[in-house]
């Protein structure tokens, strides 16, 4: 019973983030595209660490749908396609975004943040992932739409909507700080 | 076509911050339509120099029109877009009326390929603001090609054991799961109407 009524609070979580989704208009794909490129030019202006950030970032789009791609779609080691920061630690992400009026919506995301493979223990978890699903699971307690994994592929936390910089902004002015 | 570098518009917009205010820079693009690769152009000078940006026809503008849109405001991205090519009395009036054009935001013309000898020939100032700063409208270099979307496809196969068919037989069934890689793939196949 205690289950089911969490179970129901986390569905209605789903549901103010799909409405929130709705909600929020962001620039056609390729301007989104422009802007996190010239992000990650401006971030990079800040580091020693030297990222090629114009051959980084891909694009493609298909139908009213883009998505906007960087380094490898699972982390499974450094390679040059991720964005390296100073501290060791690497970045690859994917989002998707659908055309709408002009400007765009939120379909989905996933930023994975993966700390330094030489990290001391203290620096544990081994990496950190913000995702933001297509649509809710069946189970939403287990798998919110919008959530964070804590190193832990089978843990996801819910967190509240982030659209694609705010996620960025908490990477690299807080996590990357931190480590 | 004439002997200038090519340069995309992401680079383009990297010169004008690093030269910072009144700087001009001529862009020569033969694409087959100059609106939308206007509109690329604007997009990633907005983006990078975090400017507003507008484009201006040069064609049929009078002196008045022109200078009247150069400084209200005169500290926003401009791209002075001149078609295929001006007549030699367009230039030269332009030519005229350079210290009118001289303005605190970075000013882009947008020229065909073949019309610098004219603007060299009959704008010889305006030529003098650009410079060596003329460059061949580049290749968008992040749209992703067909080997890196094979590359990025067969990572998913790998990753997931499962077919670009069967994943498009799901979609089309609503019997994907909702992660983020599926919305991706779907993408990747040229199926974004599925999504």
């Amino acid at each position: 019973m205690t289950r089911d009524r969490a179970l129901k609070r986390a569905a209605e979580m789903d549901q103010r983030t799909h409405l929130e989704i709705a909600a929020r208009s962001l620039p056609s794909p390729y301007k989104m595209f422009s802007q996190i490129r010239a992000y990650l030019l401006r971030r990079c202006e800040d580091m020693k660490t030297r990222n090629n950030s114009i051959q980084l970032l891909k694009f493609t789009q298909s139908k009213g749908v883009a998505s906007i791609v960087l380094g490898p779609g699972f982390d499974k080691g450094l390679t040059p396609q991720h964005f390296h920061f100073d501290s060791g630690a690497r970045l690859s992400f994917a989002l998707t975004l659908r055309e709408s009026d002009g400007g765009s919506q939120l379909v989905g995301f996933r930023y994975h943040y993966q700390l330094p493979d030489q990290a001391p223990a203290s620096a544990s978890p081994g990496f950190l992932r913000f995702d933001l699903n297509e649509a809710a699971h069946a189970d939403a307690l287990s798998e919110p739409r919008c959530h964070l994994h804590p190193g832990l592929e089978d843990v996801r936390l819910p967190i509240s909507l982030h659209d694609p910089f705010e996620v960025l902004d908490r990477i690299f002015f807080v996590l990357e700080r931190s480590v | 076509m004439p002997d200038f570098p090519s340069q995309p518009f992401v680079e383009v917009a990297r010169r004008l911050e690093m030269r910072g205010e009144h700087s001009w820079l001529a862009i020569l693009s033969s694409r087959g339509d100059p609106a939308a690769a206007c509109d690329d152009l604007s997009t990633e000078l907005h983006s990078f120099l975090q400017l507003p940006t507008r484009v201006v026809p040069l064609r049929g503008s009078s002196f008045q029109i022109l200078r009247e849109q150069l400084h209200h405001p005169e500290d926003d991205a401009v791209i002075l877009f001149a078609g295929a090519d001006l007549e030699a009395g367009e230039w030269s009036s332009l030519d005229t009326m350079r210290s009118a054009l001289e303005r605190t935001g970075p000013v882009v013309l947008w020229i065909a390929p073949d019309a610098v000898a004219r603007l060299a020939q009959f704008a010889p100032n305006i030529r003098s603001f650009i410079g060596t700063s003329i460059f061949l409208a580049g290749a968008e270099p992040g749209i992703m090609t067909d080997k890196e979307r094979e590359s990025r496809l067969e990572e998913l196969r790998q990753h997931y054991q499962l077919s670009d068919q069967e994943v498009a037989r799901r979609a089309e069934a609503k019997e994907l799961p909702p992660e983020p890689h599926f919305v991706e793939w779907l993408v990747l196949l040229g199926r974004g109407d599925l999504v």
